[in-house]
This record gives structure tokens, C-alpha cells and sequence, in this order.
């Protein structure tokens, strides 16, 4: 569980003091954070603390109250929310987020077309390009879904959903995978092929993984960091924060035996 | 609901062969003609509209101010006494529309739901009452238009405008030709961004697409194909009014569309058919034919889920 920290590490995402009040409520206060190209940085903590919000700001999804989000160098939280994703930074959300009428491959395709070009293009046919299908088609393998590719979305099943929403993240062909407890609401199995999916995608990106189950947090952490009521309690390695006596406290005050 | 493209193909069989024979039977009858022309006008403009409803999602009731806007510009820009090409005419028309909506969709699509609904409608209003309260253009009683346009085409003329026939063939080709570019607009690339948008617009942000450009995009064709429907009623009316320009308009067509089976493009077509069919039948029965249309009206959308095509489909899925 050891990251050999070498001085190639880029940090791919930086926040810094951010904050987000919803009127007196700060479900964000302060929090800042790096996030390196090529590791898994999980994120835990009790529900409420933040963790969703904090996603939510570095996709663009909302806008800061206060604080900076640098992306490679520049800050972005004052650019359009679509242009988030422009710059590779893809996500997935806690509660799924699919086009449910569309084919699994058509909801994959949408993902694929946006960078292919001709998205103008009021005459030629979407089905007219061949790399397009066949990029969905891969997104789809990667997460195990190639059997369902011409299934309507709303009827595959819950967990496959899941991995549907991971493979249209996928097929933008991110940099940044921000990932909203992509397990929760998976059988067993499923699981356990989305965290060997992690693990091979870590090498590639930077993935920022928000997840319940403790043991895939553990096991797939390069970094971790701790949040409670909208503030960082504590980031390192997954040892680091396991033997942090204020992490115990604050879990254990929670009535959350997890550790 | 997506639907499918079988029973769609079925209908245009169906409806164009016979509607293109159709003139044959009624060469005595210009009245009939007309009226078939009209509403077939008509069935092109809620076409338009069920584009946009249907399709991307964007409720408006403020539709009818391309449609008579169609009208008025010819009135402005053609000149009194001088036929004028009506090719080029169009073409200018569907231009100038464009860039109107362009406009007034920057201001309005920054809306949506019941917000754009009334915004759509408080731009109508104001077009209404510019034009109903203005003596230049003919106020309550809106403007002739004293001479229609020639049709030639290098040289060559295929219709004679002041011809019911030809105009009704003109109409014909019009609607067959919106139809088709409806159809391949649907399954563009295009297409596939407003379908995934009226889905779920945050999932297609989320995507990286900027879902507002799509949504002017398809503001401003619909638009366009709105003021053309209101070009060829000014022509074959001979004039424009701000009647063209109602609310009501807008409402009707917005019933037709939803009757027809709303987002499915030749829904249109038959919702539009079957309403002035009604419409043409109950005015000729009763004094009180409005509360009965309006009865029956509701009655039909209520037994049809997705509109009279919704139902074709169920009828015909049900049979293979
Ligand atoms: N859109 C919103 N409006 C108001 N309050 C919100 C909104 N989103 C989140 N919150 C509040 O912010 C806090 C943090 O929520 P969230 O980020 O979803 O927590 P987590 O994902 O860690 O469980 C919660 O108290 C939640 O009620
Ligand atoms: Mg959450």
C-alpha cells in the first residue's frame, strides 16, 4: 500500500481553501487538497461530509463560494461546466446518471462523439463513422458490459448501471475519473470486477474515488483522505490514516466501527 | 418514447401517393384543394413546432410569431407591384427568421420548463401587439399582398402560384421535403446530441457538451421552417393578419402536435389532419361545435397515449 512518491509525480488537480455554503450550511469549508496524475486518491468519510459536494465542485457541476480548483497549472472554477469535461476531467455521480431509453452502446457513443467532431452536423448520420462505434464498443468491454451493448439502458440491472456510467466516463477518454461510490448498490461480483478495473485504470489516470466499502478503499488507495462536516481531517497513505488516532475518534463518534 | 421508424414508413406510403393523386378527383373542385392546401400549410408548421417540443424538449407557445413573421417580412421586404422570385424569396425569409430567433433564442433557451413557456409567450404577445396596433402594417386588418411571386428556375417555371393545383403541389413538395430533412436531422449527428439533451441535459453537460448552442441550433431551424409556413399561407391567402400571429395559434398547433403523438415528426401530419377534419365536420353540424371538438379532443389524447402515431404503432406492433 506503500506509494513510492518520485519527483515525475505531477499533480494533475489542485484545490485550494475550497468552500461551499448552501445558506448557513457549509457543506464545504476549507478543504484543500492535491490530487497526482496516475494514483487513486480515495475520499472517505460519514455521509454528509461533503465528499458528493466536493466531486460536484471539481466537475463543474457547482460553483465554489470561495476557494481556488487548479487543473495542470490554471485555475478553472470560474469556467462553464461543460468545459470541465473538455479539459478531461470526467465524472461519475452518486446517484446514476444514464440516458435510460438509449442503448447501452448508443449511451457510450454519445460519450465518444463529442471529441470525434461534427457535432453540427445536421445531415450525417450517426451511424456513419465505424471508430465511433467501435470506441463505445471497448468502453464497454473494459468495464464487462460488451453482452449488453444493444440492451436498452433502463433494463440492464442496478450494478450494471453502475459500470454502464463508468464506461460512458471512459469512452470521453478522461485524464481526471472522479467516481461517486461507483459500487454502491453492486452485488459482490460486480465489485470485485469494478475494483480490478481500478486497479488497472489507476496506472493510467487520475482517479478521485469516492466509495462506502472500506475494503476496496483500502485496497485500491494510493492516497486518502479523511473528510468530516465539510472539512479535511486528515490525508496520506492508507496506513498513515489508519493509525490516526482523530480518525478513529471521529468515526467512532459516529458510531461507524469500520476501522 | 422513440418511435419506430415502420409505421412511420407506412404512413408516408400511405399519405403522399394519395395525396399526390388526389387533385385528379377533385380537378371540379378548387374549394376542396384549397382546403387540403391549407392544412397541409398548417401540418408544416406544427411540424416545426413538434420538432421542438417533441424532440428537444423545448416547450414554447410563442411559435406563431415565426409563423406570421413568415407572412410580414414578405410584405416587407418584396416589393408592391413587382412579382418577385419565389425561390429567392424563401430563401431570404427562412434567413432573416433564422436570425430573428437567433436573437430572441440567446434570450429565451437561457430559460426552461413552465419560465420558457411564458417568456415564449410574452414574445409572441409583444409581437402581436406591435403589429395589431400599428397602422403601417395594417393593424387589426393586416396587409394584401397584391402580387405573388413567380417560380421559374433558370428560365424554367414549374408552378403557377395563382393555380390551386400547382399550389397545392407546391405545398405537397414543401411538407415531403420537411418531412425528410426532419427525418435525417433526427438521425444526424446533430440528432443524437438533442436526443441525448432532452434526456438528460445535466448528463450531457457532464459530457462536455455545451447543451445551449444545440438548443439555439434547433430554436433557430425550427424557426425558420415556421416562418415558411407562414410565407405560403400569406400566399395563398393573398394576405397577412395579426391573427397569424395569436397565441392561439401557437396553442392549436402545440394540441395538433400532441395528438399526433408529439416528438414523432409525421404525428404532425395526422394530428393536424384529424383536428381540422374535425374541426371542418363539427362546424358544419352544430352551432356548438367548439365544446364539442374541445370534448373530444380531450377524450382522444386521453385514449392516446403518444398521440394517434403512438397508437398506429401499439395497432400495428400488435398484429406481427
Ligand atoms: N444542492 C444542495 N442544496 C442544499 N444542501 C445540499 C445540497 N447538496 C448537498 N447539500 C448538503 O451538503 C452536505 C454535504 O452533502 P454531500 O456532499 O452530499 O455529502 P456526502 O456525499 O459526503 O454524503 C449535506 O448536509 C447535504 O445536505
Ligand atoms: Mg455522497
Amino acid at each position: 500500500m506503500n506509494t513510492q512518491v518520485s519527483l515525475d509525480i505531477q499533480v494533475m488537480l489542485e484545490t485550494q481553501g475550497l468552500c461551499k455554503y448552501w445558506g448557513g450550511l457549509k457543506a464545504l469549508d476549507g478543504v484543500s487538497l492535491q490530487f497526482y496524475d496516475k494514483q487513486l486518491h480515495g475520499i472517505v468519510g460519514p455521509n454528509g461530509a461533503g465528499k458528493s459536494t466536493l466531486l460536484n465542485l471539481l466537475c463543474g457541476h457547482y460553483k465554489p463560494t470561495h476557494g481556488r480548483i487548479m487543473h495542470k497549472g490554471e485555475a478553472i472554477e470560474a469556467i462553464k461546466p461543460h468545459a470541465f469535461a473538455r479539459r478531461g476531467i470526467g465524472r461519475s455521480f452518486q446517484k446514476t446518471n444514464i440516458y435510460p431509453g438509449a442503448s447501452c452502446l448508443e449511451n457510450c457513443c454519445v460519450a465518444v462523439q463529442r471529441r470525434m467532431g461534427g457535432n453540427f452536423n445536421l445531415l450525417r448520420s450517426r451511424y456513419s463513422q465505424k471508430v465511433l462505434d467501435e470506441i463505445a464498443s471497448d468502453a464497454l468491454d473494459k468495464v464487462g458490459l460488451g453482452a449488453r451493448r444493444d440492451q436498452i439502458a433502463a433494463q440492464i440491472s442496478y450494478g450494471e448501471q453502475r459500470q454502464l456510467e463508468i464506461a460512458m466516463v471512459l469512452a470521453t477518454a478522461p485524464q481526471v475519473l472522479l467516481l461517486d461510490e461507483p459500487m454502491a448498490g453492486m452485488g459482490h461480483e460486480e465489485s470485485q470486477l469494478i475494483i480490478e478495473l481500478l486497479n488497472r485504470l489507476k496506472r493510467e489516470y487520475c482517479i478521485v474515488l469516492v466509495e462506502h466499502d472500506m475494503d476496496a478503499v483500502f485496497e485500491l488507495s494510493d492516497q486518502l483522505t479523511v473528510m468530516v462536516d465539510g472539512q479535511h481531517l486528515t490525508t496520506g497513505t492508507v496506513s498513515q490514516v489508519r493509525d490516526n488516532p482523530r480518525v478513529k475518534e471521529a468515526y467512532l463518534g459516529q458510531g461507524d466501527e469500520v476501522f | 418514447m422513440l418511435f419506430n421508424k415502420r409505421t412511420e414508413r407506412y404512413f408516408i406510403w400511405l399519405f403522399f401517393p394519395l395525396a399526390l393523386l388526389l387533385p385528379l378527383f377533385l380537378e371540379q373542385n378548387t374549394f376542396y384543394v384549397s382546403k387540403l392546401t391549407s392544412v397541409m400549410i398548417f401540418a408544416l408548421f406544427v411540424m416545426s413546432l413538434d420538432y421542438l417540443v417533441g424532440r428537444c424538449g423545448l416547450i414554447t407557445l410563442g411559435h406563431a410569431m415565426f409563423y406570421g413573421l413568415g407572412g410580414y417580412l414578405f410584405w416587407m421586404i418584396a416589393p408592391e407591384y413587382e412579382a418577385v422570385n419565389f425561390w429567392v424569396y424563401t430563401f431570404y425569409i427562412c434567413m432573416i427568421a433564422a436570425a430573428v430567433a437567433l436573437v430572441i433564442g440567446f434570450l429565451v433557451l437561457r430559460t426552461s420548463g413552465i419560465y420558457m413557456i411564458m417568456i415564449t409567450l410574452a414574445f409572441a404577445q409583444m409581437t402581436f401587439y406591435f403589429f395589431s396596433d400599428s397602422i403601417e402594417f395594417g393593424g387589426n386588418d393586416g396587409l394584401f399582398i397584391y402580387v405573388k411571386p413567380e417560380t421559374s428556375i433558370f428560365g424554367l417555371s414549374f408552378f403557377d402560384l395563382d393555380n390551386p393545383t400547382h399550389f397545392y403541389y407546391l405545398c405537397l413538395l414543401s411538407l415531403f421535403n420537411t418531412l425528410v430533412f426532419f427525418r435525417l436531422l433526427i438521425r444526424s449527428r446533430f440528432g443524437r446530441v438533442v436526443d441525448a439533451i432532452h434526456e438528460n441535459p445535466g448528463r450531457t453537460t457532464a459530457l462536455g457538451y455545451n447543451i445551449f448552442l444545440f438548443r439555439l441550433m434547433s430554436y433557430v431551424i425550427a424557426s425558420a421552417l415556421g416562418a415558411y409556413a407562414g410565407y405560403l399561407f400569406t400566399l395563398q391567402y393573398g394576405f397577412v393578419n395579426p391573427s397569424m400571429l395569436a397565441w392561439t395559434t401557437s396553442g392549436s398547433a402545440l394540441v395538433m402536435s400532441i395528438l399526433g403523438g408529439m416528438g414523432s415528426i409525421y404525428g404532425a401530419v395526422l394530428g393536424t389532419f384529424v383536428y381540422e377534419g374535425l374541426h371542418y365536420s363539427l362546424e358544419h353540424l352544430t352551432e356548438h361545435w367548439l365544446l364539442f371538438m374541445g370534448a373530444l379532443i380531450i377524450a382522444m389524447v386521453m385514449l392516446f397515449k403518444n398521440g394517434i402515431a403512438g397508437y398506429m404503432e401499439k395497432l400495428l406492433e400488435k398484429r406481427v
